[in-house]
């Protein structure tokens, strides 16, 4: 088979990171406290990373695309991770609760 | 099976495990224990396909830096443990989450399929002379490509793309900027009122208070008080 790096096809990771990213989906879309919801969003950038990296060592290990991309999304997950948790702290502050549903004064 | 396969199911079962705690667990801190669990397999993914750095990171910025983080903002919001994990929308997502796997698998798995429309009995209809096609696998991988080797001043030369002109110098900037707006944005956000913020936050959360109780009072009609009621009030 083709595109097998000591045994490991492509594909293995490919799987996995898809899988990950489902598992983070459902973790962001049926939680009911906001920083569960963010955990969901880190395991989704985990598996980008993932996706990204299988990609570059497979295909262009010599160029610096992929490691950018991933340093990127790496980079870009960390600091919407202090923001949100930043806004579930000062929410929770004013508001002692972490339910993403009552926030809902702004709604029409 | 060499030992880099065996490797690789044993480090993809932990990390599947563990997400799966994550999202389904109701104790917070347990879903960021095992979350810094699903990390560290993340990181021997990374081992695997021989990038030390980005393991090496992973671990430093996602266990090191977030992990602690959430698990500050859990402690932090106490006394909302204990919920109801699920939402109203969880079978919903349950179903769209497994559609969504399934395409993927179709996708990015090695399986081929191939579809004849002329055999559907009702899109036939309308396919006309539609050939049979092939879908899923991965079309694009080039036959009988060894994977190239690793060059082993790989850190080095992603070093020198980021700080170079004609590659990712200006992406570089704009991550060390958005950092920097982030850091004082987040301690803007979170930080601790002082006593006149506090004293003004709680005014006008009592007066939005009063204002929606008025609002109430509006809306549901009073009942009329009935004559005798009044007279014998009025009378002692």
């Amino acid at each position: 088979m083709q595109n097998v790096l000591n045994g490991i096809p492509l594909w293995w990771y490919l799987v996995v990171s898809s899988a990950l990213f489902c598992i983070g989906l459902y973790g962001t879309l049926a939680r009911k406290n906001a920083i569960a919801l963010l955990m969901g969003v880190e395991l989704m950038l985990n598996a980008a990373n993932i996706n990204l990296l299988a990609f570059w060592r497979y295909l262009a290990p010599d160029t610096s695309g992929g490691l950018a991309f991933a340093a990127f999304v790496l980079v870009i997950a960390a600091a919407e991770a202090a923001v949100g948790l930043a806004l579930v702290i000062s929410v929770y502050r004013t508001t002692r609760s972490i339910d993403p549903e009552a926030l809902d004064q702004m709604k029409l | 099976m060499t030992i880099q396969q065996v490797l690789f199911i044993i480090i993809s079962l932990a990390v599947l495990g563990a997400a799966l705690f994550v999202v389904t667990t109701r104790n917070l801190f347990r879903a960021a224990l095992m979350m810094i669990l699903t990390f560290f397999g993340v990181a021997g993914l990374f081992v695997l396909l021989e990038i030390g750095l980005f393991a090496v990171a992973q671990v430093l910025i996602y266990i090191g830096a977030i992990s602690i983080l959430v698990i500050f903002a859990v402690m932090l919001t106490r006394g909302m443990q204990g919920m109801v994990p699920r939402n109203a929308q969880a079978v919903a997502a349950a179903v769209t989450v497994a559609i969504v796997f399934a395409v993927l698998l179709l996708i990015l798995g090695p399986l081929r399929v191939t579809i004849d429309l002329a055999r559907w009995p009702v899109i036939s209809l309308f396919a006309g002379n539609a050939s049979p096609r092939e879908v899923g696998g991965i079309a694009w991988t080039p036959a009988n490509q060894p994977v190239p080797p690793m060059s082993e001043t790989y850190i080095a030369d992603f070093g020198r793309a980021l700080v170079d002109l004609n590659q990712y110098l200006l992406p570089f900037l704009l991550i060390a900027f958005l950092v920097d707006v982030v850091l004082a944005g987040a301690i803007f956000i979170a930080r601790q009122r002082r006593p006149a913020e506090v004293i003004e936050e709680r005014r006008l959360r009592a007066e939005e208070d009063a204002e929606e109780a008025e609002a109430m009072r509006r809306a549901v009609p009073q009942p009329a008080l009935p004559e005798s009621a009044v007279a014998s009030a009025a009378d002692h």
